[in-house]
């Protein structure tokens, strides 16, 4: 955690970057004539955007910083399995990201004047917690892939911003093409993020068990590939050398 | 059997070779081979050497003992443990320190890093607390502990690394070149350290290019070239490959490759390797008989001018050069 607040791009990543989504879906959506549902999207898209980005990235960027910095090979080679290292970083990512929603719902509050127009507390709590399990889930199955190849980065980076369409951040994913929404519910954050946009709105439907056992068992499907992912890129990288840069 | 179990870091046949594509369209597979069958015995408590140039297999080894690295074939045992199979236990009783500035948190303190690393290798609390500050204070670091690592220099981050690896208090240290890009002083400080530590009782495994730093602290050494062993041995008995031999040095400008081809025609000559010094080049050669070759100095180098001719006993290094090959 030290190193994030000591780093200003992680700084930028859940202050600045996050405004300017919420901004710019505030721009968009709160207009007169827009329904509940549509403002809610403005309210926490950017929030949403910045507390997925910020955990997705911040794990992986900590692997790269960690090859760059030549303490991968170090911490790859301590008693602690790298799957606890890894499993600190996406928790500390958690955190950090969950500060997204400070600026951006100042933002809409502050800067836009709107506010959630309806909220059920119970749900809305409950969708929040599958969501940052199934944030979890994906981070830290995917992290490991960072230590493996270094051109990971790039590759993941753009499943980063695939994500703010597919899991249905800033727009319903019902919106989407069929065979996007088909991909879409293959991702545990797209049903946690529709049960927290319903708990916003009184416009149904509220499906929240289906999502909510959605988003747990595709999370848990995720845990279990990357305990098998683990044991891989711990074999593989002890074979190729791909943990230190030279 | 017995020499096996007791020893502190057991190799036997060790190979690995690196698989790299060249290409962008036609992707050729292209091998390397970093080892060829290493055989290595370290005994408890012994400081031992590995010396070769650049990409002569020296870190792969060290990375293999580490359990960074897989090996293809062959086996390695440190302290008994297989380092393929027992990893976990392996990396709870050894400490290693790669050469260079990377390797630390730049943004830390050198006590936030010593502490985020006793973390990982699980050290209680009230021991860390304990002995960080020895490590602290033995490698004279107290005074500046809660400085950026960024702000130290070269030195005090070597003695960081150094602080680190010795963390967990390993039985078994591995030092992958640790005095590279040290300034004379904070190297040889180093290399006190590290015969300290050796005479405290650990094993240490320290692989180097610096003859004199061999020579200086290792108990034993060997030699590896293109991944094999070419000698092992105390520093004496590896100095004595060339006994027979003496060194010629001198100073010369106007060295011509005839002149040079007309050095190595000479009887008795088995070496020669000339430096760029300033403007002039420092030619040492490897001969059998040092009087009758500097005899024959103004004769071939007729012509050239010829100064500071001198002839001495081998050092390691020329036992070195003597098995690595001439490099002219």
């Amino acid at each position: 955690m030290r190193l994030r607040f000591v780093s200003p791009f992680a700084v930028l990543a859940w202050t600045f970057f996050p405004l300017v989504f919420a901004a710019l879906g505030l721009f968009v959506l709160n207009r007169p004539g827009v329904t509940s549902t549509q403002l809610a999207y403005g309210v926490l898209g950017g929030g949403l955007i910045g507390y997925w980005g910020v955990t997705y990235l911040d794990a992986g960027n900590g692997i790269q910083d960690e090859r760059w910095n030549g303490t991968l090979e170090q911490i790859f080679a301590v008693p602690t399995p790298l799957w606890a290292i890894i499993l600190g970083k996406v928790c500390g990512g958690l955190l950090w990201g969950m500060l997204s929603f400070l600026p951006t719902l100042a933002l809409a509050f502050f800067g836009f004047h709107a506010f959630l127009p309806h909220i059920d507390a119970l749900p809305f709590a409950v969708s929040f917690a599958a969501l940052t399990i199934s944030f979890f889930a994906v981070a830290f199955m995917l992290t490991p892939l960072f230590a493996l190849w270094r051109w990971a980065f790039s590759m993941l980076n753009g499943f980063e911003l695939g994500a703010y369409v597919l899991c249905g951040f800033m727009f319903p994913v019902t919106l989407l093409p069929q065979w996007a929404q088909a991909v879409a519910g293959l991702l545990p954050p797209t049903w946690a993020t529709r049960a927290v946009y319903a708990s916003t709105t009184t416009e149904g439907p509220h499906d929240y068990v289906v999502w909510w056992a959605a988003t747990i068992g595709l999370s848990v499907v995720y845990l279990v590939g990357a305990s098998f992912l683990y044991e891989l890129v711990q074999r593989k990288a002890r074979v190729s050398g791909e943990l230190a840069l030279a | 059997m017995s020499s096996q179990a007791a020893a502190a870091i057991q190799v036997t046949a060790l190979g690995k070779k690196f698989v790299t594509k060249r290409g962008t369209f036609r992707r050729t597979r292209v091998e390397n081979v970093a080892l060829a069958g290493v055989d290595l015995a370290i005994q408890p408590g012994e400081l031992f050497g590995l010396l070769g140039p650049n990409g002569a297999g020296k870190t792969t080894a060290t990375k293999i003992l580490t359990t960074l690295l897989l090996p293809d074939t062959g086996s390695a045992r440190v302290l008994g443990l297989d380092v393929v199979k027992e990893t976990d236990a392996v990396r709870r009783r050894i400490g290693f320190v790669f050469g260079g500035e990377r390797g630390l948190y730049w943004r830390l303190s050198g006590l936030d890093n010593l502490r985020y690393f006793a973390d990982l290798y699980r050290i209680p609390p009230d021991v860390s607390r304990r002995r960080i500050a020895n490590l602290l204070e033995r490698l004279d670091l107290s005074e500046r502990q809660h400085d950026k690592v960024e702000l130290y220099s070269r030195g005090m981050k070597q003695r960081l690394h150094l602080a680190r690896g010795l963390l967990n208090d390993p039985e078994v240290l591995f030092l992958d070149e640790p005095t590279i890009g040290l300034d004379p002083v904070g190297a040889r400080e180093l290399r006190v350290m590290v015969r300290e530590l050796a005479d405290a009782g650990k094993t240490i495994f320290l692989t180097t290019h610096y003859m004199f730093e061999a020579d200086a602290i290792c108990d034993r050494i060997a030699v590896i070239k293109k991944g094999a062993i070419v000698a092992e041995g105390t520093p004496s008995s590896i100095k004595r490959v060339v006994e027979h031999e003496g060194v010629v040095e001198f100073e010369v400008m106007g060295m011509t490759p005839e002149r040079l081809a007309g050095l190595r025609d000479l009887p008795g000559v088995s070496s020669v390797v000339v430096a760029d010094h300033e403007l002039a080049q420092l030619v040492t050669l490897h001969c059998a008989h040092p009087a009758d070759v500097m005899t024959q100095l103004g004769v071939i180098l007729v012509g050239a001018d010829l100064k500071k001719v001198s002839s001495r006993e081998p050092t390691l290094e020329d036992a070195y050069v003597h098995l690595i090959g001439e490099s002219t």
